[in-house]
Parts: C-alpha cells; sequence; structure tokens
C-alpha cells in the first residue's frame, strides 16, 4: 500500500517535472544570442477584440526572455473604423507594454486598412506604401501587395538589386502561397513578386489575409509563413497540401524569429502560449 | 419570338452583332483559363495589359466616338445639343448616387483600399446596355434617351480618369504640346480636304497617344478628341444603325474597316480582363453591383428634378419607361473594366473591382424584371 503511495507519488512530481520541463523548453526555443536580430510577427490582429489583446500580452511577456526590437505587422492592421481612437483601441494599447519598452512595429497595409495609416508615425512607414530597412546582416522589404504597380516593381527590383546584407526578408498582405480555404494563394500578385524573389535571392517572406498560422514547403528555394491570425481567427480553415510543412488554425498565435549568423529560428505561438510550431532555416545562398 | 428577334439584330450596327459575340467569349475564356491554369493566365493577362488596354482598346473608343461625332448632325440624336440636357442631368444623378453608394458600401465592409476605385461606378456599358434596351423597347425613344445618359455618365467617368489618375510620371507641358500638334493637324487635314481615314490615325492619332501618354492621361483615350475631325454624312440614321450602303465619307469607311480588328481587341479586351477567381474574394466585390443597382434612383430622382426646372422627358417615355432605362443603365460591363483597370493598379483590389464589374451584367436581368413589372416596352401588351 504504502509502495503504491510512493509510486504514484513519484510518478506525479515526474508529470509536473515533465510539464515544466516541456514550458520551459518551448519558451526557450530561441536562443537570444546577444548579436542576433530578433523580430514579432503579426497579421491580421487589429480587432480590438480581447483575442488580439491576449495575443499582445503573450507578446509582452515573451518579450522579457526574448527580447525582440520590432514587430513586422503584415496587414490588416486595423479593422473597421480607421480614427484616431480605433488607432488607440486596436492597436497603441494592446501593445502599450511593448511600444513602452521601445519596440518599433514595421506595418505593411491590408485590404482593410486605410492606405492614409501609412502616415501613422507608430508604424514607422514614413508615408509610403512600400520600403526598406535594414539592421546587422537582415534587410526587410515591406510590400503593397493590395496594387503592385510597376512603379513598386522597378523600386522593389532596384532596391533587391542593391541589397548588401546576408538576409533579405519580404512581407506584405496577401500570401503568395496559402492553403487557406477561404482566400489561398494570391497568384496574381505571385506572378509579380515571385520573379524578383527568386532573380535577386529573397530568403524567406511573411504574409496574412488568411486567418491561420502556417509554413510551407520551400518554393523555389524560398521559405514562406503565414501569419493571418494575430487578432482575427477561421477556426479549421486549413486545406492542406503538398506545400504545407506545418498548420495551426485552432487559436490565435503570433510568431518570434531570430537570425544568428546564417540560422534563422522561428518559433510560432498561440493565444495560450503553447509553441505550435519551431524550427530552425539554413540560409540559402543562391 | 426568334425572327423578331434577328430582325433586332439586322437593324443594329454590325459592331453591336461583334460586341456580342467576341466578348462574352472572351470573357468566358478568360474564366475558365484564371481558374484552371492561373499561373499562366495571370502571366499572359500582365503582359497583354498594356497592348491590350492602352493600345487596342483605343479603336474601340474611337468607335464609340464616331457614333457619338455623328449623333451631333441633323437627324442625330444629339442635335441640337440641347436634346441631351435632361439625359446628362440624369447621368449626373445617376453618378453621383452610384460614388455615394459605392464609398459607404467599402466604408461600411471595411475596404478601405477600395475606397480610391469609385471611378469605376461612373460606367455604363454603351453596346451592352443599347442591346437589352432593344429588346425591351425596339425603336422607341426611351433607347436613344437611353444611350445619351450612358454617353453622358462614360463621359463623366473618362474626365476623371483623365484628370484624377494620373498616369505614370506626367509630363504635362510635353502632353499639351503633342495634344495641340495633334488637334492641330487633324483640324488641317479636314480642312485640306483629306478622306483617308489613315492619315488621321497615323499623323493626328499617333500625336494624340503620346501627349496623353507623356501627359499622363489614359492613352486609351487618344482618338476621342481626333475622331470628330473625320469628315462625314450631313445625315445621322441614328446611334448604332447600319450606315446606308451608300456612304462612303470618312467616319463610316473608318468603322467598316476597323469592325473586324475591334472584334479581335473585344475579344482579347475579355480574355485580358476577366479572369477572376472564383472563389476567395473578399465582400468589396460587391461594391460596384451595389452602386450600379442604385443608380436608377439618383438617375429618376435627378431627371424630376431637371423636369421641375423646365425640361422635358422625350415623347412616350414616362416615369415607368425612365425607371426601366435607369435599371437597363446599371450595366457597367466593358465600360466598368475600363475604368476599374485605369485606376487600379494590378492585384487583389483590382480583382475584386474587375468581379464586381462583370456581375453588373445581371443590369440586363433587372430591367427585364422591370419592364416587366411595369408593363413597359414589350411587355405592354
Amino acid at each position: 500500500m504504502e509502495r503504491k503511495c510512493v509510486t504514484r507519488l513519484l510518478t506525479a512530481l515526474l508529470a509536473v517535472i515533465s510539464a515544466w520541463w516541456s514550458v520551459t523548453a518551448q519558451e526557450a526555443a530561441l536562443s537570444s544570442a546577444p548579436n542576433s536580430v530578433m523580430f514579432a510577427a503579426i497579421g491580421d490582429a487589429g480587432t480590438g477584440d480581447p483575442e488580439q489583446y491576449d495575443i499582445a500580452n503573450q507578446m509582452t511577456r515573451f518579450h522579457a526572455k526574448f527580447p525582440f526590437d520590432r514587430v513586422i505587422m503584415l496587414g490588416d492592421n486595423i479593422y473597421g473604423g480607421q480614427g484616431p481612437s480605433d488607432l488607440v483601441k486596436k492597436f497603441s494599447q494592446p501593445y502599450k507594454a511593448l511600444l513602452d519598452m521601445g519596440v518599433k512595429f514595421y506595418a505593411s497595409l491590408g485590404n482593410h486598412d486605410d492606405p492614409g495609416n501609412n502616415r501613422y508615425p507608430l508604424w514607422n512607414m514614413g508615408g509610403q506604401m512600400y520600403y526598406t530597412y535594414a539592421t546587422k546582416n537582415v534587410r526587410f522589404f515591406a510590400l503593397d501587395s493590395n496594387q503592385v504597380n510597376q512603379k513598386e516593381l522597378a523600386w522593389l527590383e532596384n532596391a533587391l538589386k542593391s541589397a548588401q546584407e546576408d538576409w533579405k526578408i519580404c512581407y506584405f498582405h496577401h500570401p503568395l502561397y496559402s492553403d487557406g480555404r477561404k482566400h489561398g494563394s494570391s497568384v496574381d500578385v505571385r506572378v509579380s513578386f515571385e520573379p524578383l524573389f527568386v532573380m535577386y535571392g529573397v530568403n524567406v517572406v511573411f504574409a496574412g489575409h488568411d486567418h491561420i498560422y502556417e509554413r510551407l514547403t520551400p518554393q523555389k528555394g524560398i521559405y514562406y509563413f503565414v501569419e493571418g491570425a494575430g487578432g482575427e481567427l477561421r477556426k479549421g480553415d486549413t486545406k492542406r497540401s503538398a506545400m504545407t510543412a506545418k498548420a495551426f488554425d485552432q487559436d490565435q498565435s503570433f510568431m518570434l524569429v531570430e537570425i544568428n549568423g546564417n540560422l534563422l529560428s522561428y518559433q510560432a505561438i498561440s493565444r495560450a502560449g503553447t509553441t505550435v510550431d519551431s524550427g530552425t532555416i539554413q540560409r540559402q545562398v543562391r | 419570338m426568334m425572327s423578331r428577334h434577328k430582325r433586332i439584330a439586322l437593324r443594329v450596327s454590325g459592331f453591336i452583332v461583334d460586341y456580342l459575340l467576341a466578348l462574352p467569349i472572351g470573357c468566358l475564356a478568360a474564366l475558365v483559363w484564371a481558374n484552371t491554369f492561373p499561373d499562366s493566365y495571370y502571366r499572359f493577362a500582365h503582359a497583354m495589359a498594356f497592348a491590350v488596354n492602352d493600345v487596342g482598346i483605343v479603336f474601340f473608343l474611337a468607335l464609340i466616338t464616331k457614333e457619338v461625332a455623328e449623333a451631333t448632325v441633323p437627324g442625330g440624336a444629339l442635335h441640337p445639343w440641347r436634346r441631351a440636357a435632361l439625359p446628362v442631368a440624369a447621368a449626373v444623378g445617376g453618378v453621383a448616387v452610384s460614388i455615394v453608394c459605392y464609398l459607404a458600401f467599402t466604408h461600411e465592409v471595411g475596404e478601405h483600399m477600395l475606397e480610391g476605385g469609385w471611378v469605376a461606378v461612373c460606367a455604363i456599358d454603351i453596346p451592352g446596355s443599347y442591346v437589352i434596351a432593344r429588346m425591351i423597347f425596339g425603336r422607341h425613344p426611351a433607347v436613344p434617351f437611353l444611350l445619351l445618359l450612358a454617353i453622358s455618365a462614360d463621359a463623366i467617368g473618362l474626365a476623371c480618369v483623365a484628370l484624377i489618375h494620373p498616369v505614370g510620371d506626367a509630363h504635362p507641358v510635353i502632353g499639351l504640346g503633342l495634344m495641340a500638334v495633334a488637334i492641330g493637324s487633324a483640324a488641317g487635314l479636314r480642312r485640306g480636304g483629306l478622306k483617308n481615314f489613315w492619315l488621321y490615325l497615323i499623323g493626328p492619332g499617333t500625336f494624340s497617344w503620346f501627349a496623353l501618354y507623356l501627359g499622363g492621361v489614359h492613352p486609351a483615350l487618344a482618338l476621342v478628341p481626333i475622331v470628330p475631325f473625320f469628315p462625314h454624312g450631313r445625315q445621322d440614321r441614328g446611334l448604332f444603325v447600319e450606315p446606308a450602303p451608300q456612304a462612303h465619307d470618312t467616319m463610316t469607311l473608318f468603322e467598316r474597316w476597323w469592325r473586324l480588328p475591334v472584334e479581335g481587341v473585344l475579344f482579347l479586351f475579355g480574355l485580358v480582363n476577366a479572369g477572376v477567381p472564383l472563389q476567395g474574394l473578399e465582400v468589396g466585390l460587391w461594391a460596384i453591383p451595389i452602386a450600379a443597382l442604385a443608380r436608377p434612383i439618383g438617375i429618376v430622382v435627378a431627371a424630376a428634378g431637371a423636369i421641375a426646372a423646365g425640361l422635358h422627358l422625350p415623347a412616350r417615355v414616362g416615369w415607368r419607361e425612365l425607371l426601366v432605362v435607369g435599371c437597363t443603365a446599371s450595366i457597367g460591363l466593358v465600360f466598368a473594366l475600363f475604368f476599374a483597370t485605369a485606376v487600379m493598379p494590378p492585384g487583389p483590389l483590382l480583382l475584386q473591382m474587375k468581379t464586381g464589374a462583370l456581375l453588373t451584367i445581371a443590369g440586363g436581368g433587372l430591367a427585364f424584371a422591370a419592364a416587366r413589372l411595369l408593363r413597359v416596352g414589350r411587355f405592354a401588351r
């Protein structure tokens, strides 16, 4: 009887230790190396609903262990009304803790955004619909996928051609590849952007629009992520295909990314704080 | 029933018959292609867009301009000009209500990026609405009234495209200079009694195209200021009515030569522009159809205001006929597609607008339903 009790106690203890280790391991999926580039990614976030606030709180919690200094926004940053009070309720209030810690947000705009919000100072767009910036060995390209004109394509080609950084990361709203049932791949945008991405060695592409998380198998040597569940969610919207590497559509989510030398590590985290996907990408040299 | 349709088709110009054949085939082919092999379709559509939308469609708009220019001669629907006053007023009302509805809808559903595409709701498809009106009314004063209304609405849209949506890097001084040369040389050719339409196309037409292109205005309008200089007959048989067999004036010869190539252009226009995905689009695709459906209200209200100000409806056109005309004018089709491509670069927003433009074809059914309900035209008996 006593022996049975001890066994039960040990089993329970083992379960607790295992759960603690599991959570710690998840939270420590990214190394936070001193010289690495650390950022977060959110898409389709600006609902102003409690779910958006939950995601923002998780981002703040993870920031304590993974001190990212920037967030890339994948469009549909504000749904519905676009006035000053909406910008507070759907952006500056939920992410207040991060903003107060000096985290900078770099937005691309989606179809639900007001194009005039490219002048909103906290989104660092400088009044442009597409722009580029760099940190350490990474260059980011925030693009406008809503309307892809020749001027933007010429700008992008020039910017990609002259980029000297090791990593080239593009982000915008409409995914070139997606297994989202509602929208799926934006083929008309793909035929415009993809040839330039391939020609000039873009490494990773982030997009939103489909309200799920998805990591796709590399397409023409480029890694694609869909993160459109930062506030909105379309449960069960994934239509898995051969290009689905990992998908999560049961809860809101956001991404953390770390680039250290030639390695990019990613972690997708649900609203509950659970890691739903993680891994490492070796920089492709083309 | 069939013989009646055949008789109507024979009375109208070959241009209209070609329009009815070429455009729908192009649109259907595009829809099938875009939804089966989207990669190759969009590559093709992007590669061809400039050649079709900025060059080929010049000749379609030229044939429309030819009809309008001929309508200003004695016997024409626009002679004298004041006959057009009421349709112009109705068009202004229709366009205004459509724009308000479009902006209200896009705002309400949160499709803010689409708000810049409001010009597309100025469009009334001239050939398409003409065919529906002829099928409902036969030969009736409501038909030229509708055409004048459609021409006026499209003229507003074209002016908005030209003035509000510059193309590329505009060089207005160079554009104005070239346009002065184009119009001056067209006037010189006319004064010199030269009748060969090729002279007008190669000289003034080319100058005009470059004038608009470099001036930042959509170059598809290149022949709009040139065609009115073509020598033409002294009498007009009516809008979109087959010219007399013995007619050999420049405008008639221009139409006869260009009818077949324009049929090809219309096929290509449908093929390049109508390929939209049949799933996955946002709710914003309904913005243009809803705005078009609201247009009859604006037309009737504006016409009521114009009548109160002293203008008169044409003979045999009452309020019921006016309402059916308004419903017929909700068809945007080719002109809505053209305006959409003129004001919105390629991308998901343009796809939504194109889908909406295609859906306005339902205006034809609405017009028939209204005519039947109100016992108008062929349903009067």
